[in-house]
């Protein structure tokens, strides 16, 4: 399939990174790299700290020990805004639209740099605001396009299918110009339809767009047909990295998988079987 | 009740509702646009009222063993440089940088937490500054209270017209501010509000500062609330710890801008012409209905009516339906 080759340089680094929750370690000496303008996997049976990381790494949570280089800079410490300010995006996965807000007026809010968001501008300066909001507006509604919501543009983001909100929290992130994007599950409850227009729109913007995608995902289909190269997690830190087929045949995987704790297998069982009617497909 | 004495009854009445509107719109930034649960507007409306009363108020009279003392000594010197009522302006700029100033305080302290720590520190503030100014007699008179506030141009009209004056003042105020209002919630500005005010966390990852964000909120609704004190000090030109308790200085306005439409700033002066009406006219009501205590409980119903009945308020939030870029 149309997966995008590694440039080799990493764009993101995580060294031994560690997140303690009262007893529970979430996150346990977690390394991994990921090259520049690749869509990379990351899997692994629930509670392996996949979304903790995502967390660490964008921000939304604070590590406990270890180092995250982000495009040459260290970003661990860093807030939600300071690393989305550079160029390090992510999505939720349970969708945080905002709901009395419109479709269009949500994808409006991330743009860096406006003029309107100064409280001094927006009493004194309206016209050099409206003519930047009409830029954005634009660049919205061509990002709506993209993602197949431009129909729903002033509808209310809260009255959205859940597929539909998939796909908006991922026209949130383009809308910001991002060099990284974190989506976290993007597949979940998302039909046939509209997940082949969510793939489409994710490789899209990979090739079109040159950003580097790294995607949480339990829909194994999903995952060999759009990502390489694949991380497995399990326990807190990364098992296995490769090609999708390298991943799958890794015994480790097989192990963690089926393995694991009594409810992580019977959960995660269905997740390989699913990978393994690809790759027998 | 003669014409003239009813038209009279009606400008005084225009009069407060409006001050109540200019406290409805800042409320309106804090919790309609913010989400930020500000219930010590109290606080704010007395900060502001005393910090204007006491830059114009003429000195005490030693002879009746007034002993408060800034306010004396400063309008002297005001009224003396400055003269024609220049300092009823200072007095509301005055009132809005101090409740600027302490809402920075308490934003910087608590916004970076749980949403119910604002709300805490809110009604905490109104309270120290009530027993500030009830105890501390020095500032401005204890309980005895602070009177013969100067009225704005009282010399130019006769007593008997001058309502009809402060009329035209306190609607100039409460266009000026609702403009600004309208102004920064419409703008970007506005929309990282709303954007915050939904999910905090989405705003964050859609890369806003949002404390900065929220602190910048907190600051001009308690501006425009400190604006409304000081505007009520000069029309009732007599404050005392008393007249700021929580009843009519933070839930009455409360329920004006439930009623009125939280999110919308028509809604909001709406809401306190329509709460303020009801409860004004209430004392019109025959025998037991006019009983003081049944407005009380008679605010209480409207907050709950107006939930149960029409929760977005008479003029909920519109949907925004921006209309600059061409559509195909």
């Amino acid at each position: 399939m149309a997966n995008v080759p590694a440039s080799g340089e990493a764009i993101l680094q995580v060294r031994n990174l560690v997140k303690d929750f009262g007893g529970v370690r979430a996150v346990d000496h977690c390394s991994l790299e990921v090259g520049a303008g690749a869509i990379t996997g990351l899997i692994g049976p629930n509670g392996a700290g996949k979304t903790t990381l995502f967390n660490l790494v964008s921000g939304a949570l604070p590590p406990t020990a270890g180092r995250i280089v982000f495009d040459g800079r260290r970003i661990d410490g860093m807030g939600l805004h300071q690393t989305f300010g550079r160029g390090l995006v992510r999505t939720f996965q349970i969708p945080r639209e905002m709901k009395r807000m419109t479709v269009l007026e949500n994808l409006m809010l991330p743009p860096g740099g406006q003029l309107g968001e100064r409280l001094w501008a927006s009493w004194f300066l309206p016209w050099q605001i409206k003519r930047q909001e009409r830029r954005i507006e634009t660049a919205a509604l061509e990002v709506l396009e993209f993602v197949r919501l431009a129909h729903l543009a002033d509808e209310y983001a809260g009255n959205l299918s859940g597929g539909q909100k998939k796909l908006l929290e991922l026209a949130r992130t383009l809308m910001a110009e991002p060099k990284m994007v974190l989506l976290d599950e993007p597949a979940a409850g998302v039909n046939r339809t509209l997940l082949r227009d969510l793939s489409d729109s994710i490789l899209a913007a990979s090739v079109e767009r040159g950003i580097t995608f790294i995607i949480i995902e339990h829909d194994m289909q999903f995952v060999m047909r759009m990502c390489d190269p694949v991380i497995v997690m399990a326990n807190g830190a990364v098992i296995a990295e490769g090609t999708p087929a390298q991943v799958q045949q890794n015994p480790e995987v097989l192990e963690a998988y089926l393995g694991g704790t009594v409810q992580g297998g019977a959960v995660n069982g269905g997740a390989v079987q699913g990978g393994a009617a690809v790759g027998a497909a | 009740m003669d014409v003239i004495g009813i038209f009279n009854y009606g400008v005084g009445f225009v009069i407060m509702a409006g001050i109540y509107a200019i406290f409805a719109l800042g409320l309106n930034i804090h919790w309609g646009f913010t989400g930020l649960f500000n219930i010590g507007i109290a606080g704010f409306f007395a900060l502001g009222a005393y910090t204007a009363a006491l830059l114009t108020t003429q000195p005490p009279d030693p002879a009746q063993f007034e002993d408060f003392r800034f306010g004396g000594n400063w309008s002297e010197i005001g009224y003396l440089d400055l003269g024609f009522d220049l300092w009823f302006f200072l007095g509301i700029a005055a009132a809005a940088v101090v409740c600027g100033v302490i809402a920075l305080v308490i934003g910087y302290v608590t916004l970076r937490l749980r949403d119910d720590y604002l709300a805490i520190a809110t009604l905490g503030i109104a309270e120290t500054v009530r027993l500030f100014f009830l105890n501390e007699k020095w500032v401005a008179n204890g309980s005895k209270g602070l009177y013969r506030i100067p009225e704005f141009l009282g010399h130019v009209v006769s007593p008997e017209n001058y309502d009809y004056l402060y009329l035209a003042v306190v609607l100039a105020a409460l266009g000026v501010v609702f403009l600004a209002a309208q102004r920064a919630v419409q703008s970007p500005w506005g929309r990282v509000l709303r954007g915050i005010r939904e999910d905090e966390t989405a705003a964050a990852a859609s890369g806003k500062d949002v404390f900065r964000f929220k602190l910048q909120a907190f600051i001009l609704g308690a501006v425009i609330m400190g604006i409304g004190g000081a505007l009520f000090a000069h029309h009732i030109r007599f404050l005392s710890p008393l007249t700021f308790d929580p009843l009519l200085a933070t839930f009455v306005i409360w329920a004006m801008l439930m009623v009125g439409g939280s999110g919308n700033n028509r809604g909001a002066v709406l809401g306190a012409f329509v709460v303020w009406g009801i409860w004004t006219g209430t004392q019109f009501l025959p025998g037991f209905f006019a009983d003081p205590n049944l407005r009380f409980f008679m605010i209480g119903v409207l907050i709950v009516a107006a939930i149960l009945l029409r929760p977005g308020g008479i003029l909920g939030e519109t949907r925004r339906i921006a209309r600059g870029a061409d559509r195909e």
